[in-house]
């Protein structure tokens, strides 16, 4: 399992300690910082289930198109140009014309090398070769297929029935005042309330006087609906088809019956999914999938929930993956990774070892997870991307545990199975900034900053041999510190290390602050540059640990 | 084991690179294409290339078996195959990355999709117009055994067995749009004969 460091976000909830790292549950409050924003207003973390979101545009993901809001309602969230699904494999399809007729004694090695290709056109679909002309779908041009297949679509029982539905449903939707204003506007209302203040009205100037009866001009003949109806009473919906007769389409009856007992071969049934992408029942056979029309996919712009500052924006085109605004925590907090050096790798004191084994999360351990009763050494490096340097500040936090259910005594239940040392003093990381622009200082390893480190660790040879010293700050190279702490297991420990860890850094920040009177240049630069501090909580998940194995009695014997 | 003997015998249409490492009984025929970096070890047995093949970059065509390998005409190896197929029929595209065991035998116009492990434990004939396609779950992943239905138009949906997350199809091409792929097959053949010997060294075979 790899090791992984997870950024807190409280989530607008008004603890702001993160909830203990064992429990299951409380992997909700911690993401990766790749998927976590920052507001600079409210100065906070803010996460993806906190932001508010909000549709900036839909685009089809197949012909780029930017599909404007109104179009998007009228074709139902689709693409209205030439882009379909293949019903097989869910790839896209492409248009191509048909063979040139074989006339049976052209060889196919003696087609002259020329452009071949005759209409009829039909649908392709390059990963799985379905086309089109198995369902019997083909097209005279090869532009504009939507609208050749518009009216195959309409005539689908599902849309006639739909549309049967809307008609029914229509007036009881404008009488009443709880409907939604921007309801859908069909083609036969004349009266959709797009203020709700006068959809308000009209509903009281509808509402029922008693003795009076109601007068009602849009009344529906084909319902049947009573004139002096109560506007909360509906007339029976009669479908436009009796239930049984959706039989051949999957609905259930003895046409699909004797379908399925006539199979021959497991393919002729549509799979799953292939059918589940429509929200009504379909034809099981599989020689009945149509090619579905893209879906369209919309990007969006998130909030801060509190202050509603733009955090995400991105650029109008659909083809272009970059953002307008672009406020993530990445560009503002420390990127930390960890990682646990192997004790094969100590004894090499290579430079380009501590480097491979320090920068990344390397997953390379010899067993997977820690061994109860053993100390192991991790490694932190924190990446600055501020353009000012920081001081940063480590503590862990005490977690309550309860032992899995067979503790012995209630004392020994509380007591975590694993103890942190961290270094407790500040150590600074370097600010961002171009790799051209840092001094050569490979050599240099943070000596300072040694709470726990040992006497004889102290002695040893400090030059070349960073990695005697565990717990500290190992190596500052550029914008990156590496720092080593120590997890020192029980014996009885079961389960994963996993621990908060609450980081705080210190940071210039060169923001006078807000002053209402304009003050003399004497006050204005006595503001200067402010030190900030901002601090996250993180979890560090070390991985499993392999418990001691108890002697188990001979099952055999 | 004997040690092998290169014997190549190369038409003097056909454009072989010269940085393809060949080793052992080949014959390739006219008008076929060799991309560099191809591999082609006839180790245990001879392999015989037909006319008009493409064979691209990191291709590998292995025979183990004491048995000719038949590869016949209008072929496209895509970039990273690795085939074993004792034999192989015409108009055939195996697709970037895919690995076809020596368990196999390909006839004409199958696709064998990109990145799909063809490696079933038992002799099989992939029949004519045959399309696999799908993504194994990982490196190393097999198909079960029922890969195909022996009759004509049928095709099965293989899954894995046990806990490998197998996702191959197999289905049956309807043979449309076969002239026109054909065309382009030619139209690509005829401009890598004109382009890769402008760029590259070709290899002669040796004696013709």
């Amino acid at each position: 399992m790899p090791l992984t460091l997870q950024y807190h976000c409280s989530c607008l909830s008004s603890k702001p300690t993160p909830p203990p790292p064992h429990l299951p549950s409380s992997a909700y409050n911690f993401h990766p910082l790749h998927t976590l924003f920052f507001c600079e207003e409210c100065d906070a973390v803010r996460c993806n289930h906190c932001v508010m979101v909000e549709v900036s545009g839909y685009y089809c993901p197949n012909c780029l198109f930017e599909v404007p809001s109104a179009s998007v309602r009228a074709e139902k969230n689709r693409c209205a140009r030439n882009c379909f699904l293949c019903p097989n494999c869910r790839n896209t399809l492409s248009v191509v014309p048909s063979d040139p007729p074989d006339t049976g004694d052209i060889r196919l090695s003696a087609i002259p090398v020329s452009a071949v290709g005759e209409p009829p056109f039909f649908l392709y679909c390059n990963h799985c070769r379905w086309d089109s002309a198995e369902v019997g779908i083909t097209f005279e041009k090869p532009t504009g297929l939507a609208a050749q297949l518009q009216k195959f679509e309409d005539s689908a029982p599902e849309s006639l029935e739909f549309e049967r539905l809307k008609e029914h449903f229509e007036p009881f939707l404008r009488a009443s005042s709880s409907s939604s204003p921007a309801h859908h506007p069909t083609a036969s209302s004349h009266h959709v309330h797009t203020n709700p203040i006068t959809a308000a009205a009209s509903s009281a100037i509808s509402r029922d006087v008693s003795g009076v009866a109601k007068y009602n001009p849009l009344a529906r003949s084909r319902v049947g609906k009573d004139k002096s109806a109560n506007k909360d009473e509906m007339p029976e919906y009669r479908s436009r088809v009796e239930i049984g007769s959706t039989s051949g389409l999957g609905g259930g009856g003895d046409v699909d019956v004797e379908f399925v007992k006539h199979l021959e071969d497991v393919s002729e049934v549509a799979n799953l999914e292939q059918r589940w992408v429509n929200s009504w029942a379909s034809s099981p056979r599989a020689s009945d999938l149509k090619p579905l029309r893209i879906p369209l996919l919309s990007k969006k712009t998130k909030r801060c929930p509190t202050c509603r500052h733009i955090l995400i924006k991105p650029e109008q085109k659909a083809q272009s993956v970059r953002y307008k605004i672009k406020l993530v925590a990445a560009n503002y907090l420390p990127a930390i990774a960890v990682a646990v050096p192997q004790p094969s790798s100590t004894e090499v004191a290579k430079r380009s070892t501590v480097r491979s084994s320090g920068g990344g999360a390397e997953a390379d351990k010899g067993p997977e997870g820690m061994l109860a009763g053993k100390t192991y050494p991790f490694h932190l490096s924190f990446t600055n991307p501020l353009y000012d340097p920081i001081q940063v500040r480590l503590s862990v936090q005490r977690a309550q545990y309860q032992a899995s259910g067979e503790a012995p005594a209630p004392e020994k239940a509380r007591r975590p199975p694993f103890a942190v040392s961290l270094p407790i003093s500040a150590f600074p990381i370097a600010a961002f900034a171009e790799a051209w622009e840092y001094e050569d200082d490979e050599d240099m390893f943070g000596v300072e900053d040694d709470e726990m480190g040992d006497a004889d660790v102290r002695s040893r040879d400090r030059e070349g041999r960073s990695k005697t010293k565990t717990v500290g700050v190992l190596e500052k190279r550029a914008n990156v510190t590496i720092v080593g702490g120590e997890v020192v297991i029980g014996k009885e420990a079961k389960g994963d290390v996993k621990f908060n860890m609450l980081v705080s850094y210190t940071y210039r920040s060169d923001d006078p602050g807000i002053d209402e009177t304009e003050g003399t240049p004497s006050r204005t630069a006595s503001k200067g540059p402010v030190m900030k501090t901002f601090s996250f909580y993180t979890v560090v998940d070390l991985g499993p640990i392999i418990p001691k194995e108890e002697p188990r009695p001979d099952p055999d014997l | 084991m004997p040690p092998i003997r290169d014997k190549f015998t190369i038409h003097s249409k056909a454009v072989v690179c010269q940085d393809v490492e060949l080793k052992g009984d080949i014959t390739i025929g006219s008008g076929s294409i060799v991309h560099p970096k191809a591999t082609i070890f006839a180790i245990a047995g001879p392999i015989v290339i037909g006319s008009n093949n493409i064979i691209e970059e990191s291709a590998i065509i292995v025979n183990r078996r004491k048995e000719v390998m038949r590869i016949g005409d209008d072929n496209l190896f895509e970039i990273g195959c690795r085939i074993e197929s004792p034999s192989i029929g015409s108009f055939n595209t195996l697709s970037t990355r895919c690995r076809v065991h020596h368990t196999v035998r390909l006839s004409s116009f199958c696709i064998i999709g990109a990145g799909v492990l063809l490696v079933p434990s038992t002799d099989q004939t992939l029949d004519e117009y045959t399309v696999v396609y799908g993504h194994s779950g990982g490196v190393g992943t097999h198909l079960a055994d029922s890969l195909v239905g022996e009759g004509a138009g049928a095709g099965g949906a293989g899954q894995g067995q046990g806990g490998a997350a197998v996702a191959i199809e197999t289905r049956t091409w309807s043979g449309r749009g076969k002239i026109q792929e054909a065309d382009l097959r030619r139209k690509h053949a005829e401009y890598l004969r004109e382009m890769l010997p402008k760029f590259n060294r070709l290899r002669r075979g040796d004696g013709m």
